[in-house]
């Protein structure tokens, strides 16, 4: 049985293998392939057709050039977000157990239950955010959305104790680790956000008296795509559209290692964050600290669940509102040693705790990492009557060790990121008083631009604010002791905002300069007006800068020295080294730039004297010449809004609105021009005024690199020297002014050797350079092509791009560009609907998905639609149906159209079965190029496929121009000759007015004209035929009837259902869903229903053609009636005969002896007939043979003859013969 | 309901035109309230209100609502349609003042601007056409706005008071800008001019041209002044006279200058040699304060680096306009985004006055309005 079974193999003589075989083959033969054939008979492969030739040229070519992309600028940020993948698969399948799988593989934690996204560090550049997409349309769409990878299928073989065998999981995350991605048009260009974090920060008080009010709540995520602004648009799938109040970008809570010099991974590095499941790392915001307690299993976050944790219970959480949260969300410390004390106060005492510090020297960052799990924090913390202080001071526990208190050992670094937190929190704060957060802004980005220099080395800036200008110093102290005084008595806005200010002062090791960030322009002013001592305070604010100057100096000056020895430099150091300062100026200038002017005195500047008048000098020309521009901007002139001149006059009349405000005011009605004019112009005959300008002419000096003299006499220098080869002269090139000078040093001071020697190495460098350059330019950038340079331009810009802000800190750094890609931010927003978080599913996924301008807007989007071929009905105009575009998922009322030729968009009922037709929907406007997807349902499972239909976004517009056709009939009541009088086509006189002219048709195919309406009946008109019409005839005319779309947008809000029931979202019903339900049938028209065909027969005239024209006829047209037999008369007719039996007899006996007699003839004639042939074939045998017999008597006769013949010749010759002889 | 924008509240009617022209691009309503709410003649003026008549002809479902005084401008913008277009502009101001807001909207409409404008072609207020001609033009061609159909034609000339004049101005659409990167704004090497003159005699033309040679010679020899003399329909409804001149440098950069003569009974008569000398000033105060862009089209510039890829654009500019101010604040309430001003100091080299180096990434703003096929 088994042999029967087995094929005989069967060799392949075609496919990849056979043909693999044959050359195998052809090669072990020595025949060689193709490339041997050519060169081994060359003139078989020569050019047979010139045109031929061309047109292969020409389809390779073809063929090369379509490979190309137009190539896009490179935008993926340095640092990418971890990559979104998905797991999805039916239920019961082993999703969850992958991910447990693979974050296990990963990261070697085990998760007991994955709920939303899991973050972990894969590789050393990668990371990667595992979220489970469950059985759920709406989940599958929107992860769809935000997935990078997503549609990939693996196999693999069964489990082993309820998990997946470990090579597979190790295969599959290697997979993943190194996958490449396209990326897509619509993330790279959106902003978005897989949220792994909600928090809710309404105020208790309220859902306490409303349950149903909106909320307020943060969520946090890594961002992706594109560069998210603040107070931008964004859409929640599932949700609704929001404006973002508020983002701030936090510490990355699972960053990537940041020595990359390691093969693999330590497995400190192998991070694994996920909130919703109840891991993460510790994480500080404004809100509360989170601690994961990794190494066992997950737990919740601290603040959610009590845990009995004994590193937890010294945890302090506030559950008060949200402003006492927030006023006093500041220690939160583990410690089970020092309780928390106000001695703790005075010395900013800091909390400590164990932690591994990782120092980047190329940076000077500090990175540190606060281990909780078995090592024991220690620390204490301090309780200040300032909120912000002792949150900023709590907040520090991260510094290594307890002396820290002694102000010097600030570790910099992470005060900088939790102070940035807390800024944010101040900012609002500063919001909620009094809605002036345009100024704050524009200033802590100032100040955060400074602070970025400064950043490492504010100890020094400690102790100098300290040593040198100790005046201040206590100034500062004195004030933030009258202002935290302030603050206890009441929670004013005033405070809040002159708290900064008296902060830096304070705690001078603290950053000064980044907490001022909250001393917003206009705050600054709102402290003099509260302090009432603006002299004072502006000679404070400048004696800051001025520290803050020396900062930077000296930031310079110790860069060399190490950091921690950098406090026992005091001024001496750099009052002996002014030359360097003098270069260093410049430097500082650029800080400078941003600096406030507004309180600009030069006394204040005098202590700079000592230092190097040169500096002072700069410094001031720097601040006279440079107005800040920024901050005249930006910071100091709100928009000239009646609501802010309102609030500010609210604030109790401790502010006065100010200046710029009131002169903007003043100008707000003047005169709308963009000319700028010149107020004070200069006099142009004055030869100095004339020589400002001259090098703006090329008629003017050049600069070094561009003057052609210059750059004449450097190629002389570098080309100049060359010798004659025939003749053997050497030609020196003139010596150029280096050498020269060079001679001159020689002369001198025989001593600088080495500089010598350097401008020598320089000048041959130079040359070689140059050299070089030109060989490049000559061979390699000949045949660069227009694709190269666009490439090249491309990547010149992505340089640009990434190398702009690069040096700028991050604080001021998403002023400009907005939040970048890779950041962990938090965001903020309003109004959310309380389901939102009443019926939060961790399951599911949040996105934020940022809209662009006007993508808020709604209008008409025209799209391209085709029904999906796997899809079972057609779809219908009218019925109401879900998108998923962009970020959204709406219901809304398409219309499906066809174009025309002629661009007319002709309503169609049905979408076509087979072919893409246009669809319009009234609904949020989406860029063009976007992809949709239509279902018809979202809620529940259905058996079959539900994806309808797909396509893309054409055209949006306000207005549509779809029309369906109209035919209107009419029918004539008088006819004259090519003209009729047509009536029941329209109802008016009026409604005829507007169609004259128009074109009409009877149904028979005649055309014609409206003419005119007629007085009576009413609607009638006369028209004009090309022939003349019956009674019966139908008029029709086709118009063509614009029609309008139902403005229905509904966008699906699947998320706000309760937990379990979030897919059984159902929407707007279509019609005949309705129809169905309460099931009423559709009332057929009688007209319309079939019925059996019966047909009448037909019954046909005869031909009846006039006398006279049968007359007219020619002979052979006329009818030709032949005349009938007339019949024969009766005397004519002979009687019938009637016989006798006897007679009978005889006749039927005549008849049977003719019938033999007839046989016999018969057969006689057929016996005479062969008889015959017989007889004809004999004769003619007989004659066959006589005529041989005389064909050969003839024979012979002639031959005798002959014979006879050549006889008588030969007589006769011989005859002749002898005659002759 | 997708939530509509959320509208921005201003007062008074400066600034009316940015307002209007950054609601339509950025899709927010605007609302504008005490429009001369003080003033004895309250409310919008006749060419305010033919700015907005522009607005609605090259926008389709925009929704304009004034309150009875015409103190009070509701404008929720619809999206740029474009097409051809005529429009009969108010002779209370120049072409350029609407002109210059086309500038702005126009690369971005559905179907390409093919516009005609009547009215006044050059006045004292406004700049006009022949400037923005000259360097309007060629900086939105940095921005890759370049075709052949893209020009600015003057058919007439019209001189206010009266009027008449007509310009044709054609714009191709683009669905996204080119990023630039001009800090380097080059050295000046030609200087060209228009004189014109309508309703007066040819000769004031050559007048002027002498004049503004006398001071413009002592910088640069390449100097040529033409003289365009309208006669006829051409000539517009008011005589008038004046000089515009534009600086061209190496690396394309225009920088311009204008006068015109005071308008028919207005001000005293104009000695044709003064109003020459005197742009020729104006030119080198253009020249002093220098940039890659001149200062009537910083915000036109600042815009269209706004409207770009998100990608790095930088342009060296001259001083600030308070126009300019204005923009860049306006640019931020509507489009969040700030601009990096860096201000570069003139040195030891004769270049002028100080400079701003402004930066900014671009939103990533694309056509809404243009079909795809």
């Amino acid at each position: 049985m088994e042999a029967k079974d087995q094929k005989k193999h069967r060799k392949k003589n075609s496919g990849p293998k056979a043909e693999k075989k044959k050359k195998r083959h052809l090669q072990a033969l020595q025949l060689g392939d193709e490339e041997d054939a050519r060169k081994r008979n060359p003139k078989a492969f020569a050019v047979q057709s010139a045109v031929r030739m061309a047109r292969s040229f020409h389809r390779t070519q073809d063929l090369k050039t379509k490979k190309h992309h137009i190539p896009v600028v490179d935008r993926t940020p340095l640092e990418p977000p971890p990559i979104v993948v998905v797991v999805m698969g039916p239920p019961k399948v082993g999703k969850s157990t992958l991910i447990q799988c693979l974050i296990r593989n990963f990261t070697r934690q085990k998760l007991t239950e994955i709920r939303g996204p899991v973050t972990i560090v894969s590789g050393k550049k990668r990371r990667l955010t595992i979220i489970e997409c469950g059985c759920d349309i709406n989940m599958m769409i929107d992860l769809a959305k935000v997935a990078d990878l997503g549609a990939k299928l693996f196999y693999l073989s069964g489990m082993v104790h309820g998990e997946y065998q470990n090579q597979e999981i190790h295969n599959l995350g290697r997979f993943i680790t190194v996958m490449k991605f396209r990326p897509l048009t619509w993330q790279t260009s959106h902003p978005y956000i897989l949220a792994d974090r909600m928090e809710d920060l309404t105020n208790p008080e309220d859902i306490r008296t409303n349950i149903k009010c909106d909320r307020k709540v943060s969520l946090y995520g890594y961002l992706r795509g594109a560069h998210l602004k603040n107070k931008s648009q964004i859409h929640m799938p599932g949700v609704g559209d929001f404006t973002v109040s508020d983002v701030s970008f936090l510490p990355d809570p699972c960053a990537l290692p940041e020595q990359q010099k390691k093969r693999c991974l330590n497995e400190k590095e192998k991070l694994v964050y996920a909130p919703l499941s109840g891991v993460g790392g510790v994480l500080y915001d404004k809100d509360a600290v989170y601690v994961d307690l990794g190494g066992s299993h997950g737990f919740q976050a601290l603040d959610e669940v009590g845990s009995t944790h004994e590193l937890v219970q010294s945890l302090i959480s506030t559950h008060s509102t949200i402003d006492a949260k927030m006023a006093s969300s500041r220690v939160m410390l583990f410690s089970d040693s020092k309780a928390l004390g106000s001695e703790d106060i005075d010395n900013q005492g800091l909390l400590m705790l164990k932690e591994e510090k990782q120092m980047d020297l190329k940076t000077g960052r500090m990175r540190r990492k606060a281990i909780f799990g078995d090592e024991d924090g220690s620390g204490d913390s301090d309780d200040e009557d300032d909120d912000e202080m002792s949150e900023d001071d709590g907040l520090e526990y991260g510094s290594s060790d307890e002396e820290a208190e002694e102000e010097e050992n600030a570790e910099v670094t992470d005060e900088y990121m939790i102070a940035k937190g807390i800024k944010r929190r101040k900012l609002e704060e500063l919001e909620e008083d009094s809605e002036v957060d345009l100024p704050a802004f524009a200033d802590s980005d100032d100040d955060l631009e400074k602070s970025s220099a400064e950043e490492g080395e504010v100890e020094e800036a400690d102790e100098s604010s300290e040593e040198e200008d100790c005046s201040s110093g206590e100034r500062g102290i004195s004030g933030s002791k009258a202002v935290g005084e302030g603050s206890k008595a009441e929670l004013s806005p005033s405070n809040h905002q002159s708290d900064p200010v008296n902060l830096e002062k304070s705690l001078p090791m603290k950053k000064a300069a980044l907490t001022t960030s909250d001393s917003g322009h206009c705050t600054a002013e709102e402290v003099f007006a509260s302090e009432d001592d603006s002299e004072e305070s502006s000679s404070l604010s400048i004696e800051e800068e001025n520290s803050e100057n020396q900062e930077a100096l000296r930031k310079k000056l110790l860069k060399p020295s190490q950091v921690g020895s950098g406090q026992k430099l005091g001024p001496r150091n750099f009052i002996d080294e002014t030359s360097d300062i003098e270069d260093l100026l410049k430097e500082e200038e650029d800080y400078k730039e941003e600096k406030n002017d507004s309180t600009e005195t030069s006394g204040a500047l005098k202590w700079k004297e000592d230092l190097s008048r040169k500096a002072a000098e700069a410094f001031l020309r720097q601040q006279q010449a440079a107005p800040n521009l920024r901050k005249l901007i930006y910071g100091t002139v709100t928009e000239d809004n009646e609501e802010d001149d309102d609030t500010q006059e609210e604030l109790g009349g401790l502010f006065r609105v100010n200046q710029p405000d009131r002169a903007c005011k003043h100008k707000a009605d003047s005169l709308d021009c963009s000319r700028f004019l010149v107020e004070a112009p200069h006099d142009w005959d004055l030869e100095e005024v004339m020589n400002s300008i001259r090098d703006c002419f090329v008629t003017g000096k050049w600069e070094d690199d561009k003057d052609a003299a210059k750059v004449l006499a450097e190629d002389e220098e570098l080309y100049g020297d060359f010798e004659d080869l025939e003749t053997g002269d050497v030609h020196k090139g003139k010596s150029g002014p280096i050498t020269q000078n060079e001679d001159v040093e020689k002369e001198v001071k025989e001593e600088i050797d080495p500089n010598e020697e350097e401008s020598a190495k320089k000048k041959h460098l130079d040359k070689k350079r140059k050299l070089k350059e030109m060989f490049d330019a000559e061979y390699d950038e000949g045949e660069s092509t227009y694709f190269d340079d666009l490439k090249g331009e491309m990547q010149k810009q992505a340089q640009l791009n990434r190398a702009e802000f690069e040096d700028q800190d991050d604080e001021a750094r998403v002023q400009y560009e907005g939040f970048r890609p890779g950041m962990y931010v938090r965001v903020e927003i309003e109004n959310v609907p309380c389901e939102f978080v009443q019926n939060f599913d961790p399951h599911y996924p949040i996105i934020l998905g940022g809209l662009g301008n006007s993508e808020g807007n709604v209008g008409y989007v025209q799209m391209r639609l085709k029904k999906h071929r796997w899809y079972k009905k057609i779809l219908k105009s009218r019925d109401p149906i879900i998108f998923s575009v962009g970020w959204r998922r709406f219901q809304t009322i398409p219309l499906y159209y066809i174009e025309d030729h002629n661009g007319r968009q002709r309503l169609l009922k049905y979408t076509p079965q087979h072919m893409h037709c246009g669809a319009t929907f009234w609904g949020p406007i989406t860029p063009q190029g976007t992809g949709f997807l239509a279902i018809q349902s979202v809620s529940g499972i259905m058996p079959d496929f539900r994806i309808a239909a797909t396509g893309v976004v054409l055209d949006l517009d306000k207005s549509i121009k779809i029309v369906k056709k109209l035919k209107l009939t009419g029918f004539p009541y008088k006819i004259f000759k090519n003209t009729s009088f047509i009536k029941g086509m329209f109802n008016s006189a009026l409604e005829v007015a507007k169609f004259e002219g128009a074109m009409i048709r009877t149904v028979s195919g005649i055309r014609g004209q409206i003419k005119k309406a007629l007085r009576a009946p009413e609607g009638a008109f006369r028209a004009s035929f090309e022939d003349k019409l019956l009674m019966s005839d139908i008029v029709f005319m086709r118009t063509w009837y614009p029609v309008s779309i139902p403005a229905f947008y509904n966008p699906v809000t699947s998320l706000l259902k309760p937990v379990g029931e979030k897919d059984t979202w159902s929407g707007m019903r279509t019609t005949g869903q309705l129809r169905l339900a309460h099931g009423i049938r559709l009332k057929a028209n009688k007209d319309s229903l079939y019925k059996p065909i019966l047909r009448q027969k037909k019954h046909f005239n005869s031909l009846h053609i006039p006398k006279a024209l049968q007359k007219a006829l020619p002979f052979k047209n006329k009818p030709k009636t032949q005349a009938k037999a007339g019949k024969v008369p009766k005397d004519r007719r002979r009687p019938a005969v009637v016989r006798e039996p006897h007679e009978r007899k005889i006749l039927a006996l005549l008849d049977a002896l003719s019938t033999v007699h007839s046989q016999k003839m018969k057969k006689a004639k057929e016996q005479r007939h062969l008889h015959n042939k017989e007889h004809f074939r004999a004769k003619q045998k007989e004659e066959e043979e006589k005529l041989k017999r005389q064909k050969d008597l003839r024979k012979k006769l002639f031959r005798i003859q002959g014979q006879k013949e050549r006889r008588n010749q030969k007589s006769s010759l011989k005859g002749a013969e002898g005659q002759l002889q | 309901m997708a939530t509509q924008a959320h509208s921005l509240s201003y007062a008074g009617c400066n600034f009316l035109r940015q307002r209007l022209v950054l609601s339509t691009l950025s899709g927010r309503p605007v609302k504008i309230r005490k429009i001369r709410s003080r003033d004895d003649n309250p409310g919008l003026r006749d060419f305010e209100a033919s700015f907005i008549r522009l607005l609605d002809k090259i926008t389709n479902g925009s929704r304009i609502e004034i309150n009875q005084t015409g103190t009070t401008l509701y404008y929720q913008p619809g999206l740029l349609c474009g097409g051809s277009v005529e429009h009969d502009c108010s002779v209370l101001r120049g072409i350029g003042y609407y002109l210059e807001s086309l500038l702005c909207l126009a690369p971005f409409m559905k179907h390409p601007l093919k516009i005609v404008l009547r009215g006044v072609t050059n006045d004292q207020v406004d700049p006009s056409v022949d400037v923005l001609k000259a360097t309007a033009l060629p900086l939105l061609k940095q921005f890759g706005i370049d075709d052949e159909s893209f020009e600015l034609k003057i058919v007439r000339r019209g001189m206010p008071p009266g009027g008449g004049g007509e310009v044709i101005f054609s714009c191709p659409v683009r669905k996204v800008l080119k990023p630039i990167q001009l800090t380097d704004p080059g050295k000046i090497k030609r200087i060209r001019g228009m004189a014109y003159s309508v309703r007066v005699s040819p000769q004031m033309a050559n007048r002027i041209v002498d004049s503004a040679r006398s001071i413009l010679n002592k910088f640069i020899p390449d100097i040529y002044i033409y003289t365009d003399h309208m006669k006829g329909v051409n000539s517009g409804k008011s005589p008038g006279f004046g000089l515009s001149l534009v600086a061209e440098t190496t690396s394309g950069t225009f920088l311009s200058a204008e006068l015109a003569s005071n308008p028919q009974g207005q001000g005293a008569a104009v000695l044709p040699e003064d109003l020459g000398r005197n742009c020729a000033r104006l030119l080198l105060e253009e020249i002093y304060r220098g940039g890659c862009v001149d200062s009537t089209n910083q915000s036109l510039a600042l815009l269209l680096m706004t409207l770009g890829q998100q990608d790095v654009s930088k342009v060296l500019l001259g001083p600030l306009s308070p126009y300019t101010i204005e923009f860049l604040r306006h640019l931020k309430s509507f489009f969040q985004i700030m601009f990096k001003i860096e201000t570069k100091p003139c040195g030891e080299e004769l270049k002028g006055g100080d400079k701003v180096l402004m930066t900014c990434v671009g939103i990533g703003f694309s056509n809404l309005s243009k079909t795809l096929k």
